[in-house]
């Protein structure tokens, strides 16, 4: 068993005022996976985030990156931003140049790259996120989903290994989140690790492999997403509800009789929705019509 | 001023090198200076009219909407350089030849002046001539410090737009005092949160290695000659113009 990725034990962090933000908290990130940090508002989940870059530093506990305990001098923390880029939930916080290919490139000409990789490199992360059409327009003429979009550019510019997104859905339409995880899902398919903060229970559970509860300040719980989220008491503890989709699943299968019924949970609106058939109607959707519908997109704004 | 930065943006003229566009402004906005304003002036200011209406495909409109402040007030300043004061036999107030005179030739140059600068703040984005002063060598922390306050601009002015409305849908501006008040919190809030911002972005940087100097990829337009010559014919052209009228005037 190797290493976890990223791996923090014992976080504690109280802030300059006095006001204790961690205590004593857990997680790991393995690679490959996606994993979703699941709180209410206000829980802390942001000061968490800004911990595994660098930019907070414990005031006990230990982060490992690849096993090894990080470093907090200015080379160590520059290369361990690179591996973990992190994702602002406000774009303004992130974008300074007047230009949206302007501010992609900050990210990779501070990695020392030349000119002529830095101009790849944009244009990979501008279209990795379907923004090329955007790139010489000026940064504050943007709508805020497309702004959103452009500050996970700048990040992906730099090619990390996890992408850390705090909030990345909050604030756009359905179609923006569509549009949004589409790209997400290219990024992780390519091999990147992705990790967000939400307090959305529907799209931790249509999304992510992995959730962890987090709650004043500890995690209680991290594990497979079907298996946490179906946690009656972590996640009344969290103050927050089973997804929907999830607990009508789990109805109308419960009573079916087949044996593994919490391995065909439908993660989609539509696979839910041709089940919900199927039982209506016997035999008008068969199984054939829900299996071709589970490899489409898994989320389509809840 | 989003207006002005909006058609800096999208006039026909955007991507020509900023050079191209400051030799003709630049020439004449010399030419108003030194050649008799009378007949120079009228030239310069239908020259870059046209030029920015024309040429580059700025309505009118916000030409003129750009020209209507600095013209208000040289309007303003009209009367106390037409009209002259005499002590010597008491108090005496009349209008004066030289007064007008003044007054028309200022007005006029100083119109034709804004007229240059308008048509550069209406056909090349900031972003052009922030490029343009690094290229010429001018100190990083300058040109970073505008960069950041051309961007913050439009950050503290959305901000400011937002907290004014909210303001008002709660009635804080329906009398003077209450509009007094409020216009203080605006301020005042607008203020904590630049530092808040300030802080923010620097988070922001940071996760994206910043180590104190904010370098980007700048796009190198190409220079052509034939604007150029353009450029230079016309003021050629207009230099040539008003001074022979002038001649042919006195």
């Amino acid at each position: 068993m190797t290493a976890p990725l990223l791996a923090v034990r014992g976080l504690e962090y109280v802030y300059p005022g006095g006001v204790v933000a961690l205590r004593g908290l857990d997680l790991s990130i393995e690679r490959g996976r996606k994993l979703a940090i699941l709180g209410s508002n206000g829980s802390g989940k942001t000061t968490l985030l800004l911990h595994l870059n660098g930019t907070c530093k414990p005031t006990r506990g230990e982060i490992r990156l690849d096993g090894q305990p990080v470093r907090y001098e200015h080379r160590a923390l520059n290369r361990w931003r690179q591996r973990v880029g992190l994702v602002l939930q406000e774009p303004d916080d992130q974008l300074f140049a007047a230009t949206v290919g302007q501010d992609v490139s900050f990210g990779p000409l501070n990695l020392g790259l030349s000119e002529a990789e830095t101009h790849e490199r944009v244009s990979e992360a501008l279209a990795a996120l379907r923004v090329t059409v955007l790139a010489d327009r000026a940064t504050h003429a943007l709508s805020f989903g497309q702004k959103k979009r452009v500050a996970m550019a700048g990040v992906l510019a730099m090619r990390p290994e996890i992408l850390v997104l705090d909030e990345p859905t909050a604030g756009l339409d359905p179609h923006g989140v569509t549009h949004l995880l589409g790209a997400l899902q290219q990024l992780h398919e390519a091999g990147t690790t992705l990790v967000f903060s939400t307090h959305d229970v529907e799209l931790a559970y249509a999304w992510a492999d992995e959730v962890a509860v987090f709650h004043e300040g500890t995690v209680l719980r991290q594990g497979k997403a079907v298996s946490v989220l179906s946690d009656r008491k972590v996640m009344e503890q969290a103050r927050l509800r089973l997804p929907l989709l999830l607990e009508l699943a789990v109805l109308l299968l419960q009573e079916s009789d087949c044996e593994d019924w919490d391995r065909q949970l439908p993660r989609s609106r539509e696979v839910l929705l041709a089940l919900l058939r199927d039982r209506l109607v016997p035999g008008r959707a068969g199984r054939d019509e829900i299996d071709s519908l589970s490899d489409h997109d898994r989320y389509s704004g809840a | 001023m989003r207006a002005i930065d909006q058609h800096a943006w999208t006039n026909r003229w955007r991507n020509w090198h900023p050079a191209e566009k400051l030799l003709p402004a630049g020439g004449l906005l010399i030419l108003t200076l030194i050649l008799p304003p009378l007949t120079t002036a009228p030239l310069v200011l239908a020259g870059m009219a046209l030029t920015t209406v024309r040429g580059a495909g700025v309505p009118l409109r916000t030409l003129l909407s750009v020209l209507a402040a600095p013209a208000a007030f040289l309007l303003a300043g009209v009367p106390f350089l037409a009209v002259s004061v005499d002590f010597t036999h008491g108090f005496d107030l009349h209008l004066s030849d030289d007064g007008l005179w003044l007054a028309l030739t200022t007005t006029l140059r100083a119109l034709a002046a804004m007229s240059c600068l308008a048509f550069l703040m209406l056909t090349t984005p900031l972003t052009d001539w922030i490029a343009l002063l690094r290229r010429v060598g001018v100190p990083p922390a300058v040109v970073e410090l505008i960069l950041l306050i051309y961007r913050l601009i439009f950050v503290f002015f959305e901000r400011a737009l937002t907290s004014h409305r909210a303001q008002t849908a709660r009635l804080g501006y329906s009398r003077l005092d209450r509009s007094v008040r409020s216009l203080g919190l605006l301020a005042g809030n607008l203020f904590q949160r630049a530092l808040v911002q300030a802080r923010r972005l620097e988070i922001g940087l940071l996760a994206r290695g910043y180590n104190g100097e904010l370098r980007v990829l700048a796009p190198k337009p190409t220079l052509s000659r034939t604007r150029l010559a353009t450029g230079l014919g016309l003021v050629g052209l207009i230099g040539m113009t008003g001074s022979l009228l002038a001649r042919g005037l006195s």
